[in-house]
């Protein structure tokens, strides 16, 4: 072959130009993410990097101080539970919306997915007005019924995808041999789409354990979030705490991160 | 296969809940912003008149517009870096832009604050050869604001933009290759025109997340870059002008929803092709 095609010096020089832009760009997305990693284990006092000494008193004080353990008990079971609740909701939906055919379905289907787009703080400012009309902001109730509005869209783009991925003639074999809706769900689909639920699940779960701008317009002071808890830390008194929570929070979402991606690749190598 | 009522109840609880916890809501805020007990456009008539109200706007529109255009920049070399490494490299590279995209944004903040913070990391390096009392103000201003919204951003640039890379077929480039096409042309001719819808997804992700921020204006930001959503936040809670509120929650809908109008119809242009 010529000598064209391997690279030649400008083309070499484009590429590495390139590169190294895109080196500094994966530096800057990654950095914050890994700064808070030793600052957590410096102690109380003064917020330096690198810190002076190792200790795990911010861990500590995280898991023992009742204003911030509290909090992180209470996303927890907003999270879990808004979870639940937008699989079982999104579940039937998505199936109808891939496997049905009826008038109206692009529109339901742009209604349902549109919280996506919509700024949070929009919405909020609704909720909050409608809950302060019924008296009731601050209920755990009223945020995780809005937290499933936020989250089921990711749900139902993960299980749709799923669901089209997968052969309808054997829910048809099924339904013609005499399953019912239930068994043809449970026995047919089902096995077929875990995946595709378990990470719609995980986008649920993170998307809500995450979530500040609504949690932080329709919480009370009984009901406040990890995320409310700690956007008032960090805007009024920096606690160095925050640095522990931090640590944790990148931990968690690295965890449902390389999850996420493994349940997709294998999802992706089962359908092809 | 599925009948009318069985499509009808397996969609049933899903739309109640939307309709009662998203459309009420937004329809709400509608009514507020015409009705404070009487019929009135006095939160539309602000919305024109207010120099504060105009000033947000035009922060609001710099500041997203600034973010988007430098997202571009970095977010379209981080594409076709990963665009070109082999799976296992990819898979790598690309766990770097999805850790950030899954980490919550106040880490995001909280972090940044301690690397741009006037003890900061950078300013305390500086500081070793410039002397103590030296640093460059990056926080509580625009260059906090645009680094803040930058990293945030950065991840919805970069995946549309890879998708549509990742679409094209390598055989083209190597073609104009043989036939003698060097770097720049080839990129300017089959690289970057074919990446358009990719760009165009990215553009208009980005503008309807930035022009809706809150987080990284209220603790990046300084009093002069207070943005839409931070006015919003301030007539609801502070000056209880519910009113008002709703008046610049209706625009910031509006602009979203003519933004997310555009973005389907470039997702299904990008898919027809």
């Amino acid at each position: 072959m010529s000598d064209k095609l391997t690279p030649g010096g400008l083309a070499r020089l484009y590429r590495l130009s390139g590169g190294s832009v895109a080196i500094v760009g994966y530096l800057f997305l990654i950095l914050p993410s890994i700064v808070v990693i030793p600052i957590s284990f410096g102690g109380h006092g003064e917020l330096t990097f690198p810190p002076r000494t190792f200790s795990w008193d911010l861990y500590t004080d995280f898991f023992t101080d009742p204003a911030w353990w509290g909090t992180a008990v209470q996303s927890l079971k907003v999270a879990a539970l808004t979870t639940a609740l937008a699989v079982i909701l999104a579940a039937p939906a998505s199936y109808a919306l891939v496997r049905g055919n009826f008038p109206g379905k692009q529109t339901l289907s742009l209604i349902l997915l549109s919280p996506i787009l919509i700024p949070l703080i929009v919405l909020g400012l609704g909720l909050y007005l409608q809950f302060a009309a019924l008296g009731i902001v601050g209920s755990t109730l009223s945020l995780v019924l809005a937290h499933v509005v936020l989250v089921t869209p990711f749900v139902i783009v993960s299980i749709s995808s799923g669901l089209r991925h997968i052969d309808p003639t054997l829910e048809r074999a099924a339904m013609i041999m005499g399953a019912g809706h239930a068994t043809i769900f449970f026995r047919v689909v089902f096995p077929q789409i875990r995946a595709s639920i378990a990470v719609g699940a995980l986008f649920a779960f993170l998307i809500s354990f995450d979530e500040v701008i609504v949690a932080y317009f329709i919480s009370g002071a009984d009901t406040m979030t990890l995320p409310v808890k700690m956007f008032s830390a960090i805007r009024w008194e920096i606690s160095p705490v925050i640095a522990a929570v931090s640590t944790l929070l990148t931990a968690l979402s690295l965890v449902f991160c390389v999850v996420i991606m493994f349940l997709q690749k294998q999802d992706n190598g089962s359908s092809q | 296969m599925l009948t009318n009522k069985s499509t009808f109840l397996l969609l049933l609880p899903l739309t109640a809940i939307v309709a009662v916890f998203f459309l009420y809501p937004l329809g709400l805020i509608v009514f507020n912003s015409v009705n404070d007990g009487d019929w009135t456009l006095r939160g539309y008539e602000a919305l024109f008149q207010s120099r504060l109200i105009a000033k947000v706007l035009q922060n609001t529109f710099e500041i997203s517009v600034g973010a988007t255009l430098i997202s571009l920049a970095l977010g379209y070399p981080i594409a076709m870096h990963l665009a070109r490494q082999t799976p296992k490299w990819r898979a790598f590279y690309m766990i770097l832009v999805m850790l950030p995209f899954w980490t919550s944004i106040l880490v995001k903040s909280f972090a940044l604050a301690i690397i741009l913070g006037e003890n900061g990391l950078i300013n305390n390096f500086l500081g070793l050869f410039f002397g103590p009392d030296f640093f460059i103000p990056m926080m509580f201003n625009r260059v906090g604001v645009f680094v803040g919204m930058v990293n945030y951003l950065l991840p919805f640039m970069i995946l549309p933009i890879l998708t549509s890379l990742m679409a094209q077929d390598p055989a083209l480039r190597k073609a104009a290759e043989i036939m003698g096409a060097g770097p720049a042309r080839i990129f300017l001719s089959i690289t970057l025109p074919q990446s358009l819808t990719g760009i165009m997804a990215g553009v208009l992700m980005n503008l309807v997340l930035s022009l809706g921020m809150y987080i990284t204006p209220a603790l990046l930001g300084g009093r002069k870059d207070v943005m839409m959503a931070n006015l919003i936040d301030f007539y609801t809670r502070k000056t209880l002008d519910w009113q008002l509120a709703s008046a610049i929650a209706v625009s910031l809908l509006v602009i979203s929803i003519i933004l997310a109008a555009f973005l389907q119809r470039s997702r299904s242009r990008g898919a027809a092709l």
